[in-house]
């Protein structure tokens, strides 16, 4: 559309003759259609790779619950607060996700801690290969929510399209580590904090690339 | 006639339902209130243009405001968002061309002061909102403001775009 040459009251004759009825964007929308993505990614994968055996056996390693869920509590507080991005106010608060991701934080940080007492053994190749499909698969699993979280961004209003982007990465690749935990029979602080964690940074750093690209006023 | 927020909410839920008629009513509101939020804050000249890209933003963005949230704050983002947007381009291409009656608003002081633009600017330190005021909305040079301020050119040149990487990043802080 051309504006500048435009008076402002032809402008708002041509809005008016473009308007057509829009769906607002609802909180509860943006939320459930986040959580619903996350379900089918969480689903595809033990339809393809199979559920945790300790859950189908009713004694889940304490370990995984607690990792498992950090990363689904760092996905659900991104989740928000990419959907309160996509609905511009001035008043409106975007700090919420970062609690979440300190205390997420931890799972990393530990994994380094004991990876630095444990020497070259975290290094050894079948560590390495497991991990490395792990961090793959995290990322994969990711993609959906993603998508769904890129598209509502692009609907919505941004005011900071870069920062939207790297939430959504941190929403969406925290998701998709809750997805693929649902399979990886891993335990170790290591492996959980590093090669999960490193899907989180990645997705995150993607959303900050791709995102603000996508978005457009 | 100056519209309230209760009215603007109105209008724009018709609107959002595709009432033409309500929509116009809504432009028209918003166009005299984006004219006193912009006013004494950005040159005279680019007032016509800057108002026009911001109804633009509020037609193509329009789904993003929900009934259940109050109008004017939403438009104030919005605002805030193409104001800053406007000062960067004025800031890459280095021009020096740069008028706070709110809206409709006086009936509403207190949510006109939590959303006005001087409010965004006063979040800024001191020597970043100077140079950014005196260069982006006064239309000094860099040496006019350097010598105004006591900074040196360079940190004027430091402080508008470190003020204006800021300004980007709390267009919704109140």
């Amino acid at each position: 559309m051309t504006m500048t040459p435009l008076t402002s009251d032809a402008l708002i004759a041509d809005l008016v003759g473009d308007l057509e009825p829009v769906r607002p964007l609802r909180f509860g929308a943006g939320v459930a259609g986040t959580l619903a993505a996350t379900g089918l990614s969480a689903a595809a994968v033990i339809g393809l790779f199979g559920l945790r055996p300790d859950w189908l056996a009713g004694s889940v390693n304490p370990m995984h619950l607690v990792a498992t869920g950090l990363f689904g509590g760092l996905g659900l507080a991104a989740t928000v607060t990419v959907i309160v991005m996509s609905r511009p106010q001035v008043g409106s608060d975007h700090s919420g996700w970062r609690w979440a991701a300190g205390m997420a934080a931890l799972l990393p940080l530990a994994g380094l801690i004991v990876a630095m007492g444990r020497g070259r053994e975290v290094l050894a190749e079948t560590t390495v290969r497991h991990g490395a499909d792990c961090f793959v698969f995290g990322i994969i699993a990711s993609l959906l929510t993603f998508a769904v979280l890129t598209a509502w961004l692009r609907r919505g209003a941004p005011t900071s399209p870069a920062r939207a982007g790297l939430v959504a990465g941190v929403a969406a690749g925290a998701l998709g580590a809750f997805a693929f935990s649902l399979h990886c029979p891993d335990n170790d602080i290591v492996h959980l904090g590093i090669w999960h964690g490193a899907s989180v940074v990645a997705l995150a750093g993607l959303g900050r690339l791709i995102v603000p690209r996508l978005i457009r006023w | 006639m100056r519209a309230d927020e209760a009215t603007l909410a109105r209008l724009m839920v018709l609107s959002q339902q595709g009432d033409k008629q309500a929509y116009a009513a809504l432009l028209e509101s918003c166009q005299r209130w984006l004219r006193g939020y912009y006013s004494r804050r950005i040159a005279p000249s680019s007032l016509d243009d800057l108002v026009q890209e911001t109804l633009i933003a509020l037609h193509t963005k329009r789904a993003s405001w929900d009934a259940e949230r109050p109008f004017l704050p939403w438009l104030a983002a919005i605002a805030r968002y193409r104001w800053v947007d406007h000062l960067r381009r004025l800031y890459r291409a280095d021009e020096r061309e740069l008028n706070e009656e709110l809206l409709g608003t006086d009936d509403e002081p207190a949510i006109a002061a939590r959303i006005s633009i001087d409010r965004l600017l006063g979040l800024l330190p001191p020597a970043q909102e100077r140079a950014i005021s005196l260069v982006k909305i006064e239309g000094l040079s860099i040496a006019e403001a350097s010598e105004m301020t006591g900074q040196s050119e360079s940190l004027v040149k430091v402080n508008i775009h470190r003020g204006l990487k800021k300004l980007a990043l709390l267009i919704e802080k109140e």
